[in-house]
């Protein structure tokens, strides 16, 4: 697809051979708590396999800067799992690697817990380059960790904050609600706590109880009223209200921050930014090109189809055979191949999601794209339903009632295209 | 249920066809005498055995390698196999060389197993002249082997009580058999010892079926008289119907007639089936076998139907038939509209083989366009859905259930409704009549008590109530068709711990104080949720539906009023609360095709509701009624 057949309108990340950001999974973790669905597996502290993992990592990460797929790289993440648990020499040691292969990269977050995040960590992966860290507090109330299976206290989690806080490292936590033996007074309480360290970045999530997981095989009843979207709704309208009034104001569903501490790395996710993930269960999104480029070492993917305008893939070995055998060759992965309509509804409702929302010329986009009759019926419906109000420049951001039934509104938006996209799965050679 | 158990079974052609020719050559050389034939059902409480029995039976008189051919014969009966219910009736013949050196011929008649389908099962006992009681023997006499006795014993037929699984540790026959006598009032001194798993004693079994059940009787000369049992359409021959021969004989090319419905045609042949259809010369006195009947339209062979010869026509119809008309009648409309046609297509080849399936077009305002379909009962009613669903790729929503009403305007006119929908004005409404059932229960005197009062509940009448034996009881009631089709039958079953048998026939048109109730969602009238039923009961059904409607539809982003009302006037409400949150809040670059497969789900769920205005309405709304609990 060339530049001279693109739809107009149609933005040049559409078109960029690279990735804007690269994502490395770490699915490490000293105990799975029970509301996780995420790949992530217990490992002992000191594992051997953690570093034999983390080195199959880099040697990935060369094998695709050698290709110029990372080399203008604008942010990085370092997901899991728990990569606090690398330990510092480690993590320094991945943090090095990703700088050296993308000196681009200008924000360079790590997850932590707080069991394993301390003073050395965070001056060791600050030394080597990082740039902010975001941790899973959850909570500030004993009671409620336990319940959720979380094996440090509250005490921890604000003595690692200050540890971050003091290295230099920008800080995020991730606080969640609707979770078991949770008031109104403790969700306010831990919000209110993390704010008087200084944190300048919040992710606050309702607890999704996911099947399969422990949580909800040990749930007693289906729907617990400590979870109904009645609390859910109340906690996050009070997340809503008590952060904006110290100053964290909401770019995301889920994400609030001080004016210039949002997070970029996330931002390129819900753009329709080209990213890469390595890693077991990490996802790549790579356009038509970039594709094209991925398959000289990878060549057990098959060629994408014609109308291909998009490609997401996961990474579906395991760690261990990871760790065995780092060549890109023997990768498996999930795949899809994205038409444009597709691509383009899935970024319709990605941008639905921030408070921007989808601006002017997106929507210009995306009537080309989709059809000028159908994306007006849809803006029509949502603004006729209150899901969505509209933008001086002629663009739709989500309204008070858009926030809390987003799905509604996702939906709709990602219904425009009249079809989806069809996994494949791949197998290494 | 044996018909259908072997089904999946895989066929060995080649066998058959030698066995076949071997079959038709020894049946060929019958002649009138009867005294060779026996005619039988088997009966059981569910589990007791009767299929394996069956097999055995098959097995023992070399009929299996036939019975494994079967899957092609009636492979468009998965519901009756997944069900465990039977709805079509059959008939194998298979040929016995008893211990006297005789070569006997039996014919198994499998029958329906429900009481939407006890006529087809009072026209499959008339065939015989005698049942297998098969009782487990470790278990002894339950529910239904009271029920189905019963059943047998009505029709005056002679019953060989066979006690199974006695390979069992646990066997007891010595006390099933004096339950037997004590609780059937059935001679169980004889009764046969059998394992349909080990084969033991099936041949003392096939023994006793030639010396206690009686051979049949008839004049051969006489002008014929056959029952038609059941029949089946064949795109190639036309309808095929399950004749029994009681007088004279029927052979290709003789001139008939049916005598209650009056039409005539050309017989294209005879056979049995073994269970292949296995063409034969002649069917003579006492025999079943299907005759090849040529007619193109399957309404005009009727279950209970009696063919005779066009130009020598026999005295008297065989007894009992009529003609099996709806019972139930609902709404059927394509979720999707543009699927309409299709619906009717599908009812059109599903009445080939179902002729009381009855239909014609309706329109709602909720709804669109459907049809008024009319069934022998709700049983019938859910199969020929799900049948519709299955085999015809459809979306259907389904009505309340409602039972034909005969409404008298002022203007003195009577109108039949099968349709709240239809029903006039109330001002222009003289009177309505409903339809009444005289219904029979067979019941141990325990449960006595406990029927009375669910008859009361059901606007039933006692007329009087005979002891059978010591331990069974048959109650009469006079009891509104309206209240037995919801769920009478399964409380009845509940009730006396599965133990009653009910049977029962129309009565008679009777005045009732009926009323149409309606239900709002948002303050507007949904017509395909209105529903007649008498004054009294309003209350409190208006009541247990609205709860129940707030239970089955899902919470929307606003609030959903649901009202119950008479005319003007609201009766009960309840409310489905607004959505507050449906968002998943993490959607970082793993997580968007998870997400994306998320919503799929959901939206794949609403494409199975209805918008009704504004309101996301599930299927099942729609048979609420059927649903809501039984204060």
């Amino acid at each position: 697809m060339s530049e001279a057949d693109a739809p107009r309108g149609w933005p040049s990340r559409y078109e960029r051979p690279d990735v804007e950001s690269v994502y490395l999974h770490l699915p490490f973790c000293e105990r799975k708590c029970l509301y996780c669905d995420f790949p992530s597996w217990t490992t002992r502290a000191h594992d051997p396999l953690m570093a034999e993992y983390s080195h199959a990592l880099e040697s990935q990460l060369r094998a695709f800067a050698g290709l110029g797929l990372v080399g203008r790289a604008r942010t990085a993440y370092l997901g899991g799992g728990t990569p606090s648990m690398l330990g510092p020499d480690t993590l320094a040691h991945l943090v090095g690697e990703l700088l050296a292969q993308s000196p681009a990269i200008e924000e360079l977050s790590f997850e932590a817990n707080p069991e394993s995040l301390d003073a050395g960590l965070c001056s060791a992966a600050r030394e080597a380059g990082a740039t902010r860290v975001s941790m899973g507090v959850q909570s500030l109330d004993d009671e409620e960790l336990s319940r959720l299976g979380r094996i440090h206290s509250a005490r921890r989690a604000l003595e690692a904050a200050q540890d971050a806080l003091s290295s230099g490292l920008a800080l995020s936590c991730d606080l969640m609600c609707a979770i078991p033996a949770q008031t109104s007074q403790s969700w306010r309480a831990s919000l209110s706590s993390l704010l008087e360290l200084g944190v300048a970045h919040l992710s606050v999530y309702p607890l999704a109880i996911e099947k399969g997981t422990k949580l909800e095989r040990g749930l007693a009843e289906a729907d617990p009223a400590w979870n109904s979207d009645e609390v859910q709704a109340r906690r996050m309208l009070e997340a809503e209200g008590l952060l904006a009034a110290r100053g964290l104001s909401r770019y995301e569903v889920a994400s609030y921050a001080r004016p210039g501490h949002e997070c970029l790395h996330n931002q390129s996710y819900w753009t329709g930014q080209p990213y890469l993930g390595l890693g077991t269960g990490a996802s790549s999104m790579l356009t038509r090109t970039g594709y094209l480029l991925l398959r000289d070492v990878c060549p057990q993917l098959p060629p994408p189809r014609p109308e291909c305008s998009r490609v997401r893939l996961t990474v579906t070995s395991s760690r261990r055979q990871m760790a065995l055998d780092p060549a890109p060759s023997s990768l498996s992965f999930d795949l899809e191949f994205l038409d444009r309509r597709q691509q383009m509804s899935e970024d319709l409702m990605l941008s639905a999601r921030l408070t921007r929302g989808i601006d002017a010329r997106l929507l210009d986009c995306a009537r080309g794209v989709l059809g000028e009759g159908r994306v007006e019926a849809a803006l029509g419906e949502l603004l006729a339903r209150g899901l969505a109000t509209p933008l001086p420049d002629g663009g739709l951001a989500p309204s008070e009632r858009g926030w809390l039934l987003g799905n509604e509104l996702y939906g709709r938006l990602w219904g425009l295209s009249p079809s989806s996209p069809e996994p494949l799965h791949v197998q290494g050679v | 249920m044996w018909g259908i158990r072997h089904l999946t079974r895989r066929g060995q052609p080649r066998q058959y066809s030698m066995l076949a020719r071997k079959c038709a050559n020894i049946i060929a050389m019958s002649t009138n005498d009867t005294s060779h034939i026996r005619n039988f059902s088997i009966v059981a409480h569910i589990d007791h055995g009767k299929s394996t029995i069956s097999d055995r039976i098959l097995e023992l008189t070399h009929t299996v390698q036939e019975r494994d051919l079967a899957s092609q014969m009636l492979d468009s009966m998965d519901i009756e196999r997944e069900r465990g219910i039977t709805i079509k009736s059959n008939a194998v013949r298979v040929s016995y060389t008893a211990k006297d050196g005789r070569e006997y011929q039996f014919n198994l008649i499998d029958t329906p197993g429900h009481v939407d389908f006890t006529y087809e099962v009072s026209r499959s006992l008339a065939a015989c002249e005698g049942a297998v009681l098969v009782v487990d023997a470790t278990q002894g006499v339950e529910a239904q082997t009271v029920s189905n006795a019963s059943l047998a014993m009505n029709a005056n037929l002679d019953i060989v009580p066979a006690i199974n699984k006695i390979d069992l540790p646990s066997a007891h026959p010595d006390e099933v058999k004096a339950e037997i006598e004590d609780e059937l009032a059935i001679p169980a001194e004889d009764a046969v010892l059998v394992s349909g798993k080990t084969g033991e004693g099936i041949a003392d079994l096939l023994e006793a079926i030639v010396y206690l059940i009686s051979a049949p009787e008839g004049d051969p000369d006489a002008p014929l008289k056959a029952l038609i049992l059941d029949s089946y359409f064949d795109d190639y021959r036309g309808v095929v119907a399950m004749v029994r021969v009681f007088d004279g004989s029927i052979r290709r090319g003789q001139q008939l007639r049916m005598m209650a419905l009056g039409d005539d045609f050309l017989c294209d042949g005879v056979g049995c089936k073994r269970p292949l259809e296995t063409p034969l010369e002649r069917l003579g006195v006492g025999e079943v076998g299907y005759v090849v009947t040529g007619l193109k339209d399957p309404s005009l062979v009727k279950t209970g139907d009696t063919i005779t010869e066009r130009d020598r026509p026999c005295d008297a119809p065989c007894p009992g038939y009529h003609e099996a008309k709806p019972m139930v009648f609902t709404g059927l409309f394509p979720i999707d509209n543009k699927q309409y046609e299709n619906l009717r297509d599908a009812l059109e080849k599903l009445q080939v083989n179902d002729p009381s399936l009855t239909w014609s077009p309706e329109t709602s305002v909720a709804l669109g366009f459907g049809f008024r379909v009319g069934f022998l009962g709700l049983l019938h009613m859910e199969v020929v859905k799900e049948r519709l669903e299955r085999e015809f790729d459809l979306d259907l929503i389904a009505t309340s259930p409602s039972v034909n009403y005969h409404v008298f305007r002022t203007d003195g006119e009577m109108l039949e409704i099968t349709s709240p929908q239809d029903l006039p004005d109330v001002t222009r409404i003289d009177h309505i009549e409903e339809p009444y059932l005289k219904a029979k229960v067979i019941v141990p005197p325990e449960f006595m008590g406990a029927v009375m009062q669910l008859a009361i509940e059901h606007r039933g009448v006692t007329k009087d109530m005979v002891y059978l034996t010591e331990k069974s009881v048959e109650m009469h009631f006079d009891i509104p068709l309206a209240e037995l089709i919801l769920d009478f039958f399964d409380q009845l079953k509940s009730r006396t711990k599965g133990y009653a048998s009910l049977d029962y026939e129309f009565s008679d048109y009777r005045r009732s104080d009926l009323v149409k109730l309606d239900i709002l969602l948002s303050s507007e009238v949904v017509d395909a949720l209105s529903f007649i039923v008498h004054k009294d009961k309003a209350y409190s059904l208006a009541r247990g539906l609205c709860d129940k409607l707030k239970e089955i539809i899902p919470r929307q982003q606003f609030e959903v009023p649901i009202q119950g009302a008479i005319g003007n006037k609201v009766i009960s409400r309840s409310t489905v609360k607004a959505m507050r949150k449906d968002v998943l809040a993490k959607c970082y670059g793993g997580d968007i095709s998870r997400k994306r497969k998320l919503l799929e789900k959901q939206k794949e769920g609403k494409k199975r509701m209805k918008s009704i205005g504004s309101v996301e309405v599930p299927q099942e709304a729609f048979l609420a009624v059927l649903k809501v609990d039984d204060e």
